[in-house]
């Protein structure tokens, strides 16, 4: 019996195999248990006679954005307020995954290891979050898109904090419509396109072209190109809206002069003007309180004469996410780098370098005469702004309309890019909402 | 009147009063539960005789003592033999001397040089008694009594209380989980309800009714298996029973009658010879059994693993795990005559194979890791086992490819968070809930998971967690593991290799199957729908759970000895001696009073007389040294 004895060690291998699967299940517990709670099926968090009453939300100023009534989620007053603020908050389905309710449900709910979910005296501790939205600048420039969709993002580059955010389509969170999923009308209307989507840029995109002329070429101040308004390149052709003559690297900039940049980076090369995208973000995923955005693009690896001058002037297949275009303005502003933008807290001390501090000035230089000497200071009211607009043609659609920019104000460290679809022009169409935006901001 | 009453209760029920007491109720639950596992376990430990020798064996001619120490002894020159005697004309394995009811016996195990007792060539068992000489090759051995030898101090970490907990406070520790469960069950859905009485009613009973027949009827010494197993029982089907009356009728049943599949069992086996005569129809009738499953079983769920008569619809998988145990499991003259196990090799391969013809592969999979264990305890060869499990893994290779939702099963895993509403639908579910619950539950019958497909079977594991607790989860597995530990401890103490295997095989089979249970839908192994040990809504499952329990009780020595306690027989001196109310509550070696624990017995040389159909066990096998407190009795006396 001495030897069944000792054979019966094979049940220890048995029980150290449960031992390790039970604790490896635990750890996995641990680390992701607020991760497996905050999910859309949860009954405890959404079914119709949960006891459980989420924390409430307010904007900087303390406006309830959301809260728990009686069981029932409420959200602020203002109908533009909830419709502009949709993606930031999120909805009482957790369907918008990126905003506030979705990634912080968790905290929201009140969910610790301990008592999971339980309604307990002490689930109601610690659950309210303060954003640092202004609630009424982002009515102001959700209204000043009118019906269009697209997307606005402002944020103070000196902080971090975010103060708008919008994206189109959206809906209201208190009467959402019955044919959200049939209507084409509310197509990717569960994605933050700020923060999840990329569109053609345009002549925004001329920032970067410029900026890799300005490290290329030591001349590029006083370099000149001649526009006659088209301009042939391999077997196509690259059109301008007029006839600008020669012209330097600024004047070129304030018309927004496609003949200039595209001759501009047939010199460069599109090595040249590839690696430079990519210094300023281009290809990389940038993280905005724990979600991942979506990457900018562009790729000229195959691209032959004809594509490059087009991409250089944002056309083409480039392709930019707003949240990033805002980063790019906020380094530029802040002499190359910026804070990750955030929502709530102090933020993640994250800081991004897009650019060289000597590019930050020259671009600048030019950006702010653009506004004064092209764009006109009077549309954005008292702001000393700086920016770039841009209208990306596009196939059988109106063009999209870009505004990227930033204040010079030492009081409103504001760097923003909004992009509205289907709009008539960069600087009207996605012009109006940035300026009522900043005109809601005030001072 | 009536009205304010029920106005005064319904505010009550529902205030957020309730809701903290009812959470401090649970929280508390788990601890007693726990108590209850451990306390058995260190209990049951205490309890066991030492390893000391039984009676000894002298070389006639050199006069050198070979102890003996189990109720089974291989002897023969080979190291790994429990005696060995280093003579060359003595076979590697000789001879096997083995207890039995009616005393010792030798018996040979195909040796070269033959075994001679009285000078007579043995051919089967033959009874030898204290005194006669037995022969192999050119040694003679003379069986003797154990003499006073120095006892050796053991030192195993069995608890932080010195003594053994009394049965039956366990046991009321385990209707005190009864009746936490059972008040949640009343109080904390938001409305009073009354029915939880009956299920409790039933439990409360059932297991009083167990403690007595084996206690004071029966006079069993431990009870230490079963109370763990009731307190099992009891927390399965009082969470089942937040689905309402219904959902928990059969199930009671069953455990009832599985109660009672456990008392005839383990009576049964108290026989061996009864034992190792019916294995082969066990055999032949698991065979018939399959076979009729496959001729006319129902197909649920994709496996053809049930039949149905009229209301009552059964596993019969579940039950053949029993004989499975029973036909692997065999006696040390065996093991040691016939070394190969081809037979039960084929016998396992059958099984599986109906299995597989079921498309029940989660059971074929716990069958499998069985016969691992069974193959292993009984040969030994590593290479044996490599051979199977190389062959094992071929054949799920071929599972894998070729059996469509077997393939899913496997592509889902470790993913399902990327497929939430599909592959990983369950496995979500059960995840979210379990978080959601923490560490103490939301509450019996509060849970969302009841409302996802197989939430009291495959998935029981997270409702147990949702409702009561990851802590009560963890408790749960803690006793289900520990069997493994009662079955190891029991090994070389049990009355014959036949229990010791069928006792590891249990509790093996009974981990492993947890293992699958709780690892497929938490996402550690690939997702396999079958049933928590005790947990799990499921007649079968429970009925064969507690039928495998008697495995582990017969294992355990203590079970068969105090049948006659109390009794001596006039004629017969000192054959018997009278069981201990508490053996284990008496420390050791201070004893020298009148003794009072089952070791301080009769001197063996008086065998019994057998009469059949009364177990027999003489106390002498639980009394190292006995002569040694006997001598000391009558100088007493005197």
């Amino acid at each position: 019996m001495k030897t069944t004895g000792f054979r019966s060690f094979v049940l220890y291998i048995l029980l150290a195999a449960f031992l390790g699967g039970l604790g490896y299940f635990l750890v996995m517990l641990v680390v992701n248990g607020e991760n497996w709670v905050a999910q859309p099926y949860n009954g405890y968090i959404y079914a119709e006679d949960s006891t459980l009453s989420a924390g409430t939300i307010t904007d900087r100023d303390g406006m309830i954005l959301a809260k728990t009534v009686d069981g029932k989620r409420t959200y602020a007053e203002s109908e533009s307020v909830r419709r502009s603020l949709l993606h930031t908050v999120g909805d009482s389905s957790g369907y918008i995954g990126t905003a506030v309710q979705a990634v912080h449900r968790s905290r929201l709910i009140g969910y610790n290891l301990l008592t999971g979910l339980n309604d307990t005296i002490f689930s109601g501790l610690g659950t309210d979050i303060r954003l640092t939205i202004d609630a009424d600048a982002n009515a102001a420039a959700f209204d000043a898109f009118g019906v269009r969709d697209g997307s606005a993002f402002l944020y103070n580059y000196e902080t971090g904090e975010v103060l708008v955010k919008i994206s189109a389509p959206t809906y209201d969170p208190m009467n959402v419509p019955e044919d959200l999923s049939e209507n084409e009308a509310y197509e990717g209307v569960f994605l933050d396109h700020t923060l999840s989507s990329s569109y053609t840029p345009g002549s925004i995109f001329k920032l970067i072209t410029a900026a890799a002329a300005m490290e290329a070429f030591p001349d590029w101040n006083t370099r000149t190109y001649t526009c006659e308004e088209t301009c042939t390149v391999g077997d196509g052709q690259v059109t301008c809206l007029d006839y600008h003559g020669e012209l330097t690297l600024e004047q070129a900039l304030g018309h927004s002069c496609n003949i200039y940049f595209a001759k501009l980076a047939l010199d460069l090369g599109a090595d040249t003007l590839q690696k430079k995208a990519k210094e300023m973000g281009f290809g990389e995923a940038f993280q905005f309180d724990s979600v991942s955005t979506y990457a900018s693009s562009i790729d000229l690896s195959n691209a032959d004469d004809l594509t490059l001058a087009w991409s250089a002037v944002g056309q083409a297949d480039v392709l930019a996410n707003p949240y990033h275009m805002a980063l790019l303005m906020g380094a530029i502003a802040n002499g190359g780098s910026t804070p990750e933008p955030y929502l709530m807290g102090s933020g993640t001390g994250t800081k991004y370098a897009l650019t060289d501090s000597t590019t930050a000035a020259a671009l600048h230089t030019m950006m702010r005469n653009n506004v004064a000497n092209y764009y006109g200071d009077g549309m954005f009211g008292g702001y000393t702004l700086c920016a770039k607009t841009g209208t990306a043609e596009l196939d059988n659609q109106k063009p999209n309309c870009w505004i990227v920019g930033f204040s010079d104000d030492p009081a409103a460290p504001y760097a923003f890019a909004v992009c509205v679809q289907e709009g008539d022009s960069g600087l009207y169409t996605a012009g109006q909402v940035i300026a009522a935006a900043l005109n809601a901001l005030g001072t | 009147m009536l009205e304010t009453i029920q106005a005064i209760l319904e505010r009550v029920l529902n205030s957020s009063l309730l809701t903290t007491f009812l959470l401090a109720v649970r929280a508390v639950t788990p601890f007693i539960a726990l108590y209850v596992i451990w306390r058995s376990y260190t209990s049951f430990k205490k309890g066991q005789r030492r390893k000391d020798p039984v009676i000894m064996l002298e070389d006639a001619a050199t006069g050198a003592h070979f102890p003996v120490l189990y109720w089974e002894n291989s002897i023969g020159r080979s190291r790994s033999c429990d005696i060995q005697i280093p003579d060359n004309s003595v076979s590697r394995d000789h001879a096997v001397l083995m207890r039995r009811d009616e005393g010792w016996f030798i018996c040979d195990t195909g040796s070269h040089l033959g075994t001679r007792v009285h000078g007579r060539e043995i051919t089967e068992p033959t009874l030898v008694e204290v005194g006669d000489k037995f022969s192999m090759g050119t040694t003679t051995l003379i069986l003797r009594n154990a003499t006073d030898v120095p006892q050796k101090k053991h030192s195993i970490f069995t608890g932080f209380s010195k003594e053994a907990a009394s049965p039956f406070k366990l046991m009321l520790c385990v209707t005190l989980v009864q009746l936490s469960m059972t008040l949640q069950l009343m109080l904390g859905t938001g409305q009073f309800r009354l029915f939880p009485i009956a299920p409790f009613g039933v439990l409360f009973l059932a297991g009083w009714s167990l403690y007595f027949f084996s206690r004071r009827i029966l006079k069993r010494v431990s009870f230490e298996i079963e109370t763990v197993a009731l307190l099992l029982s009891s927390i399965g089907i009082l969470l089942l029973s937040g689905q309402g009356l219904d959902a928990v009728k059969m199930q009671i049943a069953a455990m009832l009658i599985g109660i009672v599949l456990f008392c005839f069992l383990v009576w049964f086996l108290s026989d061996l010879e009864r034992v190792m005569k019916v294995r082969l129809y066990i055999a032949i009738a698991a065979i018939l059994l399959f076979v009729l499953n496959l001729l006319i079983g129902t197909e649920i769920y994709g496996s053809k693993n049930w039949i149905i008569i009229g209301p009552i619809s059964i596993q019969p998988s579940e039950l053949i795990k029993i004989a499975f145990v029973f036909v692997g499991a065999s006696t040390l003259d065996h093991l040691q005559t016939k070394k190969n196990i081809t037979e039960f090799i084929v016998f396992a391969g059958a099984c599986l194979g109906f299995l597989f013809l079921m498309k029940d592969f989660g059971t074929a999979l716990i069958f499998f890791a069985t016969f691992l264990i069974i193959a292993f305890m009984r040969s030994g060869s590593f290479r044996t086992i490599f051979l199977i499990l190389a062959a094992a893994a071929f054949g799920v290779f071929l599972i894998v490819q070729f059996l469509p939702h077997v393939t899913q099963r496997f592509d889902g895993w470790m993913h399902v968070w990327d497929y939430p509403d599909s592959l990983g639908y369950q496995q979500t579910r059960t995840l979210t809930y379990i978080a959601s619950g923490g560490l103490f539950g939301t509450g019996i019958g509060n849970g969302y998971l009841k409302y996802i497909a197989a939430s009291d079977s495959d998935l029981v594991f997270g409702m147990l967690c949702e409702e009561q607790g990851l802590f009560m989860g963890l408790v749960v597995l803690a006793g289900l593991a520990l069997f493994i530990l009662y079955a190891r401890s029991d090994v070389t103490r049990s009355r014959s290799t036949f229990y010791a295997i069928a006792a590891c095989a249990s509790a093996g089979m009974l981990l492993f199957q947890a293992c699958l249970n709780i690892f497929g839908p938490t996402d550690v192994l690939p997702f396999t729908g079958v049933t928590l040990p005790f947990i799990s809504s499921g007649g079968s499952s429970i009925l064969s759970t507690w039928g495998l329990m008697a495995f582990l009780k017969a294992s355990d020595e203590r079970t068969y000895a105090a049948k006659r306690g109390g009794r001596r027989r006039p004629g017969v001196e000192n054959s018997y001696m009278q069981a201990p109310e508490k053996p284990a509550s008496t420390s050791r070696g201070k004893t020298n009073t009148a003794p009072k624990r089952a070791q301080e017995v009769a001197p063996q040389h008086t065998v019994a007389r057998p009469r059949r159909m009364e177990v027999r066990i003489p106390e002498d096998k639980l009394s190292p040294g006995a002569g040694r407190h006997v001598r000391r009795k009558e100088s007493d006396r005197r």
